[in-house]
């Protein structure tokens, strides 16, 4: 599992509503480094190494979401419509998590069960793992399919660029 | 038992970073050591997930506010939560197997159903195994007071 990236430009003593605007981003980022490798359904590691980042991402969304929308003034409420967009970009986070934590286990359970065969030697003809096998082999490349469909119809709706837009922008005070 | 992220909302955001930063550590690090017990116990396989889940947490937390802390100090504490993640990620692991493998099982023939069963034994013995290295630093933990080390550090100003 890659580590995660060294977040910079950390400001201690500034509020806590400006640094999410300083993190935030760059965990984004930190997503869309491995986005060079998921077109190809064998690169099992960098899918992995996706899904731990967007894992990051969602954690650390969830621990600045009081950092959005506009503030009032003598207030820590924040405003309806902001909460609802945040929740709404959280949403995305959390589906592409889930699909990928679907990838990963069945490469998981596939590895189990193949080792599973050779250790045992019961070799091709086991009647209870092999189907398991095959079924286990389609479920994987449906959720693969699915997930690089999911991730093209974001990367066409500018989904990048509209998340750290929001998550970049300043708020409003009213 | 649900798994949900830390309620943040006494957290306010005007307050600077490094105030928010102690706050938030602490309280996961309260969530994920009131898991422990029911982990050691095993019985219920939800008290390792959400001890892991909130490891995992705490450590995102930590990634972001690593600014916020005196280095030396801070690593040795992130390199123990660290090591909870992976010794717990191991028994979570096999837990999760074993559980679809059980529910596999209901769905074959007769049949077909011996090499799981095998299968699923294997997954049980290494499970124990997996425990023990949980176990031990849970035991090393208690033992070096790694609970009061950490708060003291984290809740100092």
């Amino acid at each position: 599992m890659a580590k995660a990236h060294k977040i910079s430009g950390v400001k201690p003593l500034c509020s806590y509503r400006e640094n999410a605007r300083i993190i935030l981003p760059q965990k984004v980022e930190e997503v869309y480094t491995w986005e060079p490798f998921i077109r190809d359904a064998a690169r099992r590691e960098e899918l992995h190494n996706m899904r731990i980042s967007i894992k990051r991402l969602r954690y650390t969304m969830e621990l600045f979401r009081v950092a959005y929308g506009s503030p009032k003034r003598d207030s820590r409420e924040v405003t309806v419509g902001d909460d609802k967009r945040f929740v709404e970009f959280l949403g995305v986070i959390v589906d592409l998590q889930e699909i990928l934590g679907d990838i990963h286990d069945a490469d998981v359970v596939l590895e189990v069960l193949t080792d599973y065969m050779r250790q045992s030697e019961r070799g091709t003809a086991a009647p209870g793992i092999a189907p398991l096998i095959a079924q286990m082999k389609e479920a994987r490349d449906g959720d693969y399919e699915k997930f690089l469909e999911t991730w093209e119809q974001l990367s066409a709706a500018d989904f990048k660029r509209k998340l750290l837009s929001f998550l970049l922008a300043e708020p409003i005070q009213s | 038992m649900e798994t949900t992220a830390l309620k943040t909302e006494h957290i306010s955001p005007d307050e600077t970073l490094e105030v928010c930063a102690r706050q938030i550590i602490v309280n996961y690090f309260h969530q994920m050591m009131s898991y422990k017990e029911g982990a050691k116990v095993g019985s219920d396989i939800e008290f390792v997930h959400q001890m892991r889940v909130t490891s995992r947490r705490l450590r995102a937390a930590m990634d972001n506010f690593v600014d916020c802390f005196p280095e030396k100090a801070f690593n040795k504490h992130y390199k123990t939560v660290k090591s909870i993640t992976r010794t717990l990620g191991a028994v979570r692991d096999l837990d999760v197997l074993i559980t679809r493998f059980e529910k596999e099982l209901a769905t074959l023939p007769e049949s077909e159903q011996a090499d799981i069963r095998g299968l699923i034994e294997h997954l049980q013995q290494e499970r124990e195994e997996a425990r023990k290295p949980m176990l031990r630093l849970f035991a090393k933990l208690e033992e070096t007071g790694f609970e009061r080390k950490f708060l003291t550090f984290f809740q100092a100003l």
